[in-house]
């Protein structure tokens, strides 16, 4: 078993799902999200994912993308950015930290490099959301050599076949996209405010329906993300998932209270 | 042209987010049935002719062709097709797929606002809703075309997110698609993106070069020596050099912008003159305008068209493997250009055109007398009324806007509601 799969489930045993927190490198500076990714590990969440931000990042909501537009208004170095991580993960040997970016910032940087350079630094895994498994020979190869886990992505319009083979290869763990959209509240999901509560129920539903597939083919833990800010979202996952990823309500809330106000939030998602 | 499982050479590909990927199957497959049904292609040439009055032109510019005493000089006159651009090809052929796979909506992206006009003329006509995406500067600066688009029925979203372009637009329509996979089609307006759609639109545009080829024949009996187009995307130059890829002697030059300067953020040279890197974003690989960290960065033209940070995979292969020549053309002396061809033959070019019809002046007068080139003449001016009276420096237009805007009517307050209502 990977690394990561093997801290999650040790985790696990004590803990019914598991917190991974994320936080955009570099904003609004790059002390202030070091300092940031410290407190939360000190408060005890069991995984940071830290996004390496791009100009263009296809995936993410407007929290997330006006946060790495910000960022960069600043150079950014990811050689800095894993050696800063790396005295983190250093810090706090109780939590793990994941690296998340999209390819291009990576793909100049060197996919080999960067699985080299993450293993030194205690980096145990990378999330690549444009970079499909067909395209990812040269990545998984170098993730391979390295003892790290290249994290892959399904999401509920993946088609049957596909997410049985995805859910078969997936090593550290599993990336459980919760929804259709990018992350967090999205000006594109006019219709979700409307939904009636007899649809949020089938929503529910379809929602552990989907878990259950992935359950029954996945080699590896399983964490759900996109959209998760409120309480009865997390309980609805215990159970069924061992990771819960909290990004753009997490964001949203520190940029309303600062640590203060994201430490509050985490603590009613996840406390007992 | 074929690709190799999405690739072109190293570019090329699909590298879009996981919830992408059952659409993205679902337009390959829809595609690949279309384009060899023969009842799409007669649906889809009915439409060419009857709704954007095609075939366009082949046309000889006698007055050019003396005044450079070179070349003989022939404009494809893509600027006849509805909506004076040839983005109209595209748009019919997408829009009829659209039907065939039984989706409502179409979303899309457009910098000036071309690409915006026609999506949603083929919307209205289609009985489709219409989503565009445009940066909010690019709004500002091209606020005619979104005022058509709105009266089209079209809901028109502006883009307030990085610099406000049209990469930003790209990606805020992708952000789109993965919301509404399920009803909508993203309608990209160029050779671009994840695949097949940088062959589907150059599938779609190649019959600029079809017919070429057979007007070429039929007006001075052989195949042009050199064809010239600009390139932003790069539709238009797929369009025109595709179907002449296998015909070596005919050479093919392609004409990016070179704005104001070569420094980063002046121009939009992806090509030539090695300023651009390879990368991979949007949803494909191709040369991008990145800084060593690979981070997309601004660019410039003059023409709004052809101020994109990448460029279709098709030209960026056919360019490495040295098939097409890339040039460049300054802002200055596009205008030039655009002022001789009004002056000499009576036509009034885009400003990405004139980019061509630059980059094809220059070699004029040292081609053989004989030789024939074919300029693609990819739109009209109309649309850059406001830039060309700017840069020719035209001293009774801003007393025209002044005496417009004194007799415009103003309106209640709350008649902005309804404007509102449609930007939501």
């Amino acid at each position: 078993m990977s690394q990561l799969a093997t801290f999650i489930d040790k985790k696990r045993q004590k803990k019914p799902i598991l917190a991974m927190t994320h936080v955009v490198y570099g904003y609004p500076s790059v002390q202030e999200s070091l300092d940031w990714m410290a407190r939360l590990m000190e408060e005890g969440v069991d995984f940071i994912e830290v996004q390496f931000p791009f100009s263009d990042p296809v995936a993410d909501g407007p929290s997330i993308v006006a946060a790495c537009h910000r960022a960069l208004e600043q150079k950014l170095d990811v050689d800095t950015c894993l050696s800063q991580l790396g005295k983190l993960a250093k810090d706090f040997p109780e939590s793990r930290i994941v690296l998340m970016s999209y390819l291009n910032p990576m793909y100049r940087f060197g996919l080999e490099k960067l699985a080299k350079r993450a293993a030194e630094e205690n980096i145990l895994g990378l999330i690549l959301p444009d970079l499909p498994i067909e395209q990812s020979a040269t990545y998984r190869t170098a993730c391979e050599a390295n003892n790290i886990d290249p994290v892959w992505l399904v999401t509920p319009a993946t088609p049957k076949d596909r997410l049985t083979m995805l859910a078969g290869q997936a090593s550290g763990f599993l990336y459980c996209v919760a929804r259709s959209g990018v992350t967090g509240h999205s000006s594109h999901e006019g219709k979700s405010h409307e939904r009636k509560s007899h649809e949020e129920k089938d929503q529910t539903n379809q929602l552990d329906d989907y878990l259950a597939e992935i359950n029954s083919h996945a080699n590896a833990p399983i964490g759900v993300g996109f959209g998760l800010r409120e309480r009865s979202q997390i309980e609805q996952l215990t159970g069924k998932a061992d990771i819960a990823i909290l990004g753009s309500a997490l964001l949203d809330a520190y940029n309303e209270g600062g640590q203060e106000a994201g430490i509050e939030l985490i603590k009613m998602l996840f406390t007992k | 042209m074929k690709s190799e499982n999405g690739f072109y050479g190293q570019y090329g590909g699909s590298y879009i987010p996981e919830i992408l990927y059952s659409s993205q199957q679902q337009i390959l497959q829809a595609f690949e049935e279309a384009k060899n049904d023969p009842e799409f292609l007669a649906e889809l040439n009915k439409q060419w002719q009857q709704f954007s009055g095609r075939p366009t032109p082949l046309t000889f510019c006698e007055n050019l062709t003396n005044h450079f005493g070179g070349a003989q000089i022939y404009l494809k006159r893509e600027d006849l097709n509805h909506s004076g651009a040839h983005k109209m090809n595209n748009v019919i052929g997408q829009g009829l797929l659209v039907k065939r796979m039984g989706k409502k909506r179409v979303i899309a992206e457009t910098g000036a606002g071309q690409h915006g006009i026609a999506t949603a003329l083929v919307a209205a006509r289609l009985g489709l809703e219409c989503t565009i995406y445009m940066g909010a500067k690019d709004i500002e600066r091209q606020y005619p075309n979104v005022f058509w688009m709105k009266q089209l029925g079209a809901t028109v979203v502006p883009v307030t997110t990085g610099a406000q372009t049209l990469r930003d637009a790209l990606d805020e329509a992708l952000r789109d698609w993965s919301s509404s996979h399920e009803e909508s089609h993203y309608l990209i307006g160029t050779s671009c993106g994840c695949a097949p759609f940088p062959e589907m639109v150059a599938f779609f545009q190649s019959v600029i070069g079809n017919e070429v080829r057979e007007q070429s024949v039929a007006q001075f009996g052989q195949f042009p020596d050199r064809l010239y187009a600009c390139v932003g995307g790069g539709s238009n130059a797929c369009g025109l050099f595709l179907p002449f890829l296998e015909d070596e002697n005919v050479e093919m030059v392609g004409v990016e912008a070179g704005g104001k300067g070569l420094e980063l953020g002046e121009h939009s040279i992806r090509l030539s003159h090695n300023l651009g890197q390879p990368g991979i974003a949007q949803g494909f690989a191709t040369m991008f305008l990145q800084d060593d960290a690979g981070q997309l960065q601004e660019t410039h033209s003059i023409a709004a068209g052809l101020d994109y940070v990448g460029v279709s995979p098709i030209i960026a292969h056919l360019a490495e493997t040295g098939r097409v020549q890339m040039t460049y053309a300054m802002d200055d002396e596009v205008i030039e250009a655009c002022t001789l061809l009004l002056k000499k033959e009576g036509i009034i070019p885009a400003l990405e055109s004139s980019h061509a019809l630059a980059g094809a002046f220059k070699d004029a007068p040292n081609l053989p007398k004989e030789s024939r080139i074919v300029i693609n003449l990819s739109g009209r001016g109309d649309k850059d009324i406001f830039n060309v009276a700017k840069a020719v420096e035209d001293e009774t237009f801003p007393q025209f806007l002044n005496d417009y805007l004194a007799s415009y009517p103003t309106f209640p307050a709350d008649n902005s509601h309804a404007n509102k209502e449609q930007n939501a």
